[in-house]
């Protein structure tokens, strides 16, 4: 969304659209983590009063789509594929064998037995 | 030995317990929502996920020149160089315009 993109880029690895758009959810989630989780704790206290309690509902439904941390995916940092992403690596599995055998990624070895 | 504890006791022990392990002391087990702010906040681990921009040179330098400090940016000199030699060449880039263009060109052009 345009409202909560960075005006300049601040990504230094491999960019495409899609990797923009999740960085940005991801940085729009930080920024609302601390509403959203207040809104979630109203709602989970039985002892607040009722329709407090569903306002804080309705509040939390009506946050942006990009404040909700569903819509993150993990993406692979080299290629921004979103599919069989190591998350240990962040990488994709065909980014993450070809940095494997090249021999970038320390600790990790093809096995052979 | 122990024939029968009354509840009020065992409420107390458990008030006792409460406080000395720092719980929450709950003996209805109502829902107050206090897991919810137990919970760590994710979002800078999150955020931190791709790599970011690394600061470079250029970035120093600008930083440098905001508080008024001179800074010598080699490639940035060569290029003003090369400019002021098109311009006493004659080759320099056209002045922008000021005003609006009403010559027939501009017009036409729209």
């Amino acid at each position: 969304m345009p409202q909560f993109r960075a005006k300049k880029l601040d990504l230094g690895g491999f960019v495409n659209a899609r990797i923009i758009r999740d960085h940005t959810r991801r940085k729009v989630y930080e920024r609302f983590e601390e509403e959203r989780q207040a809104l979630r704790y109203v709602i989970r206290n039985t002892t607040l009063p009722q329709a407090m309690r569903t306002k804080a509902q309705l509040e939390l439904a009506n946050m942006h789509a990009y404040t909700r941390p569903t819509q993150i995916q993990n993406r692979c940092v080299m290629g921004g594929t979103a599919r069989s992403v190591f998350r240990a690596f962040r990488m994709g599995r065909f980014q993450f064998r070809m940095n494997a055998l090249a021999g970038d990624l320390p600790g990790v070895k093809k096995a052979s037995w | 030995m122990a024939t029968s504890v009354a509840k009020s006791r065992l409420l107390d022990l458990t008030r006792t317990q409460c406080n000395l392990f720092q719980t929450t002391f709950n003996p209805e087990r109502l829902r107050t929502g206090n897991k919810i702010l137990r919970q760590r906040l994710k979002g800078p681990s999150l955020a931190a996920y791709y790599p970011r921009k690394p600061s470079t040179l250029r970035d120093l330098q600008d930083d440098f020149n905001k508080l008024d400090l001179i800074t010598y940016d080699e490639d940035e000199e060569y290029r003003l160089e090369g400019i002021q030699i098109a311009k006493f060449r004659g080759k320099g880039a056209p002045k922008k315009k000021r005003v609006a263009d009403t010559t027939k060109k501009g017009r036409k052009r729209k």
